[in-house]
């Protein structure tokens, strides 16, 4: 292990230096790979890691045998998440107890524990390796190829992946003295730059802009000196991309960062990170510190004449700073607030400054590219959308996890190969992408492409990458009372329309889950809509009602029947369905009449019961405690 | 210099200007509330929404701070803009049902009314444009109030929602408020003024003459030190009071008076 790291004060200092790491001598060494993502640490990932550690320090073998903190893996539903080298043998939902005989039985015997192997529920099949399983198999992944096989706190296990040598092919040229015929290996700024444009890699941070051509504009906008950012301001409901990314892989940021400082001409960069994500501060933090202390950051980076670093600003969890012009008023100090962008912030962000603002996961797609060149990049994906894109698969689906697949892949995949379909035998009903600006796309679109065009016209966008799964339980109508809630809590509340407009639409939306919906509601809300997009100051503003004019363009119908029928479809609006007890399954046990709060409910024991629905208050226990489910929802 | 054509009026104006700074100079009106020419521009209220010709299509913009770079073409009275600004005003309506001031502006704009009931809270029809915390911060350098709360939640307030001791009690904010949520109440009683809602206080001067008030006395004492600072006066009154200091503790009625005396038997 290499703990006391020195600075390198040259290219060829460092190449040697990586080029050692990467050819070590592996063979012979048991690893366990433990998943220290936030969501296993959740189940006790943190506890499992002890345990390890203290099965190795017993046998004594604490050379050959190692335990490694790593990020997430993805399969979060599965959590936590032990992988096992040199087999490579995947093991899922492991508790305490089962860390005795995964050491015994696979780290010392080789052998696979099968009752805590993944098994598919299709065939039935125990699956050793994680390459086997659906959920990884359909899986490509480039940003999170390194995520769940380096532990984020060493920056050596991201060298020994090939880390910063990307950084290493961009700066070779700047190196102080080298002769140009001798060492043309190096890239310009504007080859970096026109690498990247021919990858053609857009922003994905939900907006798409072409990255190269925004590095361009900065790079020959007037002023300096020039800023980047690093956006880590992840706030969607039920996303958690960049957070996977920044706690799985905070080197992959910094690199990305470093070569787009140099193809714009930048030497100061910042970092914004919600500090809700105190893992992601902890690790970035970390990673910084260690970049600097062996010269890959600071002043002459490797001995070039190229000097950048970085300082982690951390944000107060205000969904609207994840706007770029209100992220960077909040860098500044003031309160997060966008302001127009009839000048970009290219030409004057940051201060006043030409600024440069990528989504951490555009900047981690950056080494990739420059690595394995931008035809190779230009290859995965769609005409318009090149590469992959990192989803947090969520909802009712029966695989949630954090997932990396090629732009262009069908919705029907996502869900039913990766996510393995709808949990509990569940019928699909929409897939919310794109966030609270985004859209509900329903079953008939399944097979739509998911790319930046696509989805945008299916009236949802591509956005910072959420899947929020629904499934015939779900109240279109409650959803999108759900995300016009969260908007307008999260809206600054400094233009007209966003704050005035969002709480019309929010009175309106709880109207008519509520069972007071007015005929002309919906054309209301359409009207607001209208107003919103035409004359909000920011993205939050005039996409808010993505949520609404979906629902309204593909699930009228649940409008219809609030407003109309006083019906919930989906039974999920209280008050808009009744409770009922199935007499035939009803096998008079009490339990409900006796949790009942107002005494609606009456039955002989051991015979049917009923529910009086004068008293009734549709609060739900009766549902909840059945045994039986003997109570409907009707 | 670039040419802004309104509705087929062209003219032309420094690069940098306005859409608006160029419809006045055409004399065209768009109806504005969080525009003040002595203040920055946030182009919050978004009443000024015009829209502007980008080839085969339109944009709305704000006129406020939108700046002329080029050749441009803009349409004001369109029926899209129009619409936009009258979707704006009517839930500003809605939320300050109240404001006579509102009213008059929207009958201007052809509102009627709005169709939109009052569900978000506004303190004595405050509509948020935050010209009183722009004046304070830019203009009088104090900061004594500013937005709390996010969302619908936004209000006007001095910090802590308590009585500020940054506040001078200039009235500044009352002046520029287009709705007439800030009053500035003088209790003479006390010797004080009070700057309503936010329940600040400052000492008053009392007229030497008539004991009548005059000014906030840091209104005063700021006034005489820009002064002091920035204006001329005599090589040799440097470190001695200007003689107009003497006489300012007079309030105008009564400094009138001296003056005409004065004039009289000189």
């Amino acid at each position: 292990m290499i703990d006391a790291l020195v600075k390198f004060a040259s290219i060829a200092d460092f190449e040697g230096f990586a080029r050692s790491l990467r050819s070590q001598d592996r063979t012979g060494i048991r690893s366990v790979r433990l998943c220290m993502g936030t969501g296993c640490q959740a189940k006790g990932a943190a506890r499992l890691y002890e345990l390890f550690e203290e099965a190795i320090k017993q046998s004594g073998q604490a050379g050959p045998i190692e335990v490694k903190p790593t990020g997430c893996h993805g399969l979060c539903q599965r959590s936590p998440i032990v992988v096992v080298e040199p087999a490579g043998i995947f093991y899922q939902q492991v508790e305490e107890p089962d860390v005795a005989e995964i050491f015994r039985e696979t780290v010392l015997g080789g052998r696979a524990v099968p009752r805590l192997l993944y098994q598919d529920p299709e065939t039935g099949k125990k699956l050793e390796a994680a390459e086997e399983i659906p959920f990884y198999k359909v899986q490509q992944r480039i940003v999170l190829s390194q995520n769940g096989r380096i532990d984020p706190t060493k920056i050596t296990d991201y060298i020994a992946e090939g880390g910063y040598s990307a950084l290493v092919k961009v700066l070779t040229s700047a190196c102080a003295g080298a002769s140009l015929p001798l060492r043309k290996q190096g890239m310009t700024p504007e080859e970096v730059i026109a690498e990247v444009e021919v990858a053609g890699l857009r922003g994905r941070g939900g907006g798409g802009f072409p990255t190269a051509r925004k590095w361009r504009s900065c790079r020959s906008a007037e002023g300096s000196p020039k800023y980047v950012i690093g956006n880590g301001d992840e706030g969607d409901p039920g996303a958690y991309m960049d957070r996977s990314l920044m706690e799985g892989n905070p080197h992959s940021v910094i690199e990305g960062m470093l070569i787009g400082a140099y193809a714009i001409g930048s030497e100061k960069g910042y970092i914004y990170v919600r500090n809700e994500y105190p893992l992601a501060v902890k690790y970035l933090r970390t990673a910084i510190s260690q970049a600097r202390e062996i010269g890959l950051l600071g002043e002459s980076i490797l001995g070039t004449s190229f000097s950048f670093d970085i300082q982690i600003n951390r944000g107060g969890g205000a969904f609207v700073c994840g706007e770029s012009t209100a992220l960077m008023a909040s860098l500044e100090g003031r309160p997060g607030e966008p302001r127009a962008k009839y000048v970009h912030t290219v030409e004057s962000g940051l201060w006043g400054k030409p600024t440069n603002l990528n989504n951490v996961e555009t900047w981690a797609n950056v080494p990739h590219i420059i690595n394995r060149g931008g035809k190779w990049f230009a290859g995965i994906g769609t005409e318009k959308s090149r590469g992959t894109k990192v989803f947090s698969l969520v909802g009712k689906i029966a695989n949630s996890g954090l997932i990396e697949v090629p732009m262009g892949i069908t919705l029907r995949r996502i869900i039913y190969e990766i996510g393995a379909g709808m949990r509990d035998g569940k019928r699909f009903k929409a897939v919310q992408t794109g966030g609270p600006s985004g859209g509900c796309i329903p079953a008939e679109h399944l097979d739509a492409r998911v790319d930046f065009e696509e989805l945008t016209k299916l009236g949802s966008m591509m956005g910072s990458g959420g899947l929020i799964v629904m499934d015939e339980d779900t109240c279109m109508v409650n959803v999108a009372r759900y995300f016009t809630d969260f908007l307008l809590n999260e809206s600054c509340g400094k233009c007209t329309p966003c704050r005035e407009g969002l709480a019309q639409m929010r009175h309106i939306l709880q109207g008519i889950t509520k069972g007071d919906g007015q005929a002309g509601d919906v054309e209301k809300l359409q009207a607001l809509a209208e107003i919103l997009s035409g004359t909000a100051l920011c993205a939050l503003g005039t996409t808010a009602a993505n949520p609404v004019l979906s629902t309204i363009r593909y699930f009228r119908d649940e409008y219809d029947a609030h407003i109309l029928d006083r019906r919930c479809p989906a039974k999920e609006c209280r008050g808009l369905f009744i409770y009922q007890i199935d007499s035939e399954a009803c096998k008079g046990c009490g339990i409900c009449l006796k949790n009942c709060p107002v005494d609606a409910i009456t039955g002989e024991r051991k015979a049917p019961h009923v529910i009086d629905q004068q008293k009734c208050t549709r609060c739900g226990t009766c549902w909840e405690k059945c045994p039986f489910t003997a109570v409907l929802k009707v | 210099m670039p040419t802004v054509t309104i509705d087929g009026h062209s003219v032309e104006v420094e690069r940098g200007a306005t859409v608006l700074d160029a419809a006045r100079y055409a004399g065209i009106w768009i109806p504005t509330l969080c525009y003040h020419p002595a203040l920055s521009c946030e182009a919050s209220c978004r009443l000024c929404m015009v829209e502007l010709e980008r080839g085969d299509w339109r944009q709305l913009i704000t006129a406020c701070n939108y700046q002329v770079r080029q050749d441009i073409v803009v349409y004001v009275t369109s029926e899209r803009a129009q619409q936009a600004r009258r979707g704006v005003m009517e839930l500003l309506l809605a939320r300050s049902p109240d404001s006579e001031e509102l009213k008059e502006l929207a009958e201007r704009m052809g509102v009627k009314g709005t169709r939109w009931p009052t569900v978000t809270e506004s303190l004595r029809n405050c509509i948020l444009c935050g010209l009183c915390v722009r004046v304070c911060e830019q203009i009088i350098g104090k900061s004594a109030i500013g937005f709390a709360g996010r969302g619908a939640d936004r209000t006007v307030a001095a910090p802590f929602r308590e009585p500020s001791e940054d506040c001078i009690g200039c009235g500044a904010c009352a002046a520029v408020c287009p709705v007439g949520t800030i009053k500035v109440r003088v209790h003479q009683d006390e010797c004080e003024v009070e700057i309503s809602p936010f329940k600040s206080r400052a000492k008053l001067l009392v007229c030497k003459q008539c004991g009548a008030p005059i000014l906030s006395a840091q209104v005063c004492e700021q006034a005489v030190g820009w002064a002091l600072a920035h204006l001329p006066h005599p090589k040799k009154a440097v470190g001695q009071a200007p003689p107009y200091l003497k006489r300012l503790r007079l309030c105008p009625k009564c400094r009138r008076l001296q003056t005409a005396g004065g004039v009289a038997s000189p």
